[in-house]
């Protein structure tokens, strides 16, 4: 593939992203080289599995390294003194 | 005034401080139903007041909403909230309140509420917000109608927030806080694509809480920044977009000061 067509595809990915069925727009989308670098926070596992899936689907041909996380939801060890 | 050593999450309390929970961009849907729920049950112990700060759900739908009014029903401390554009993306934001609301939730937009703590009372002022950019950097009201509107937007959520600010002030409350879901300062921002801060906040929420005057500006929205910043006129303010603070919520003792009716100005601008 083509430097031109794959960066449309990025793109499209990007936007896929931002949009209605998936309305995650913490995860970023970075070329690293050949490949995709996505990293970013999602709430629970199956989203990042989700994410994962989309982008095997949209970005078919390049190389996806993921790096994404799910957020810790427990209380904080401590609060933070405004005084 | 406070002590050096922060009091550990048992039940003593003095009451020089307010403890404000606060949490945003949880982006709930019905596959995370009790995600937080444990971690909230907590609150009694470490807090005096929970703030949502936007971005609820993930698509504004009242099914979402409903997941979220779970999480936060008969918490047994004052949930405020603010919603973000998520929660208005399906157009039901009126719908999405109300389900809060019925759960018991105070969801505001341009208003405020006064909350009784220990050692007196604290103001939260909400609006959700709006982009537009930051000072020398932002989107100006010419051109184009949608672009006007844009702009307009930007400006009536600033208003919004300005008002109910001005209010808690003459309230005479011991801690003002100004809820947001759109960031107010750039400073928060860091960690995201430079590109996209004039879709990330705006300084006219700034330029409201410096006027009005604050002791917290407390935001969510930018998913990639960073927890710590100021205003220009040295309030504080704090990014708890979830994957920011990485927890349930983050904790901040924020002081009481002595304050009349009327007289939020006294130690600031007259
Ligand atoms: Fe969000
Ligand atoms: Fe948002």
């Amino acid at each position: 593939m083509n430097g031109g067509e794959s960066e449309y595809r990025i793109a499209r990915f990007r936007d896929r992203l931002a949009r209605e069925d998936v309305a995650e727009l913490g995860v970023r989308v970075e070329v690293r080289g050949e490949a995709i670098l996505l990293t970013g926070t999602l709430p629970t596992a199956g989203r990042r599995d989700e994410i994962l899936r989309l982008a095997g689907a949209e970005l078919a041909g390049i190389p996806v390294r993921a790096d994404l996380l799910v957020a810790c939801a427990d209380p904080p060890d401590r609060p933070e003194d405004l005084s | 005034m406070t002590s050096a050593a922060s009091p550990a999450f048992s039940g003593k309390w003095d009451g020089s401080v307010v403890r404000v929970a606060a949490v945003g961009d949880i982006h709930l849907s019905p596959d995370c139903r009790g995600l937080l729920r444990p971690s909230f049950e907590t609150l009694p112990l470490c807090a005096d007041l929970l703030l949502l700060a936007g971005d609820l759900t993930r698509h504004g739908t009242v099914p979402e909403a409903q997941v979220v009014a779970e999480e936060v029903r008969d918490l047994g401390v004052p949930v405020v909230a603010v919603l973000g554009n998520h929660d208005y993306h399906s157009g039901q934001e009126a719908d999405v309140t109300g389900v809060l609301t019925e759960a018991g939730v105070t969801v505001l937009e341009g208003d405020h509420v006064i909350l009784p703590v220990a050692g007196g009372t604290v103001g939260v002022a909400g609006a959700k917000g709006f982009c537009g950019g930051f000072a020398g950097r932002s989107a100006g009201e010419f051109g184009e109608r949608e672009m006007k509107e844009f702009v307009r937007a930007a400006h009536r959520a600033a208003e919004g927030l300005h008002r109910a600010l001005t209010e808690v002030s003459a309230d005479g409350c011991a801690a003002r806080i100004a809820l947001t879901h759109f960031a107010p300062v750039p400073d928060t921002l860091a960690g995201e694509p430079v590109e996209l801060y004039p879709f990330l906040g705006s300084y006219l929420l700034a330029e409201a809480i410096d006027e009005a005057g604050a002791d917290l500006a407390v935001h969510g929205h930018a998913h990639l920044g960073t927890e710590h910043g100021m205003t220009a006129g040295g309030v504080r303010v704090r990014n708890v977009a979830q994957p920011v603070i990485g927890r349930a919520f983050a904790l901040y003792h924020l002081p009481l000061a002595a304050r009349t009716p009327d007289a939020g100005q006294t130690s600031d601008r007259t």
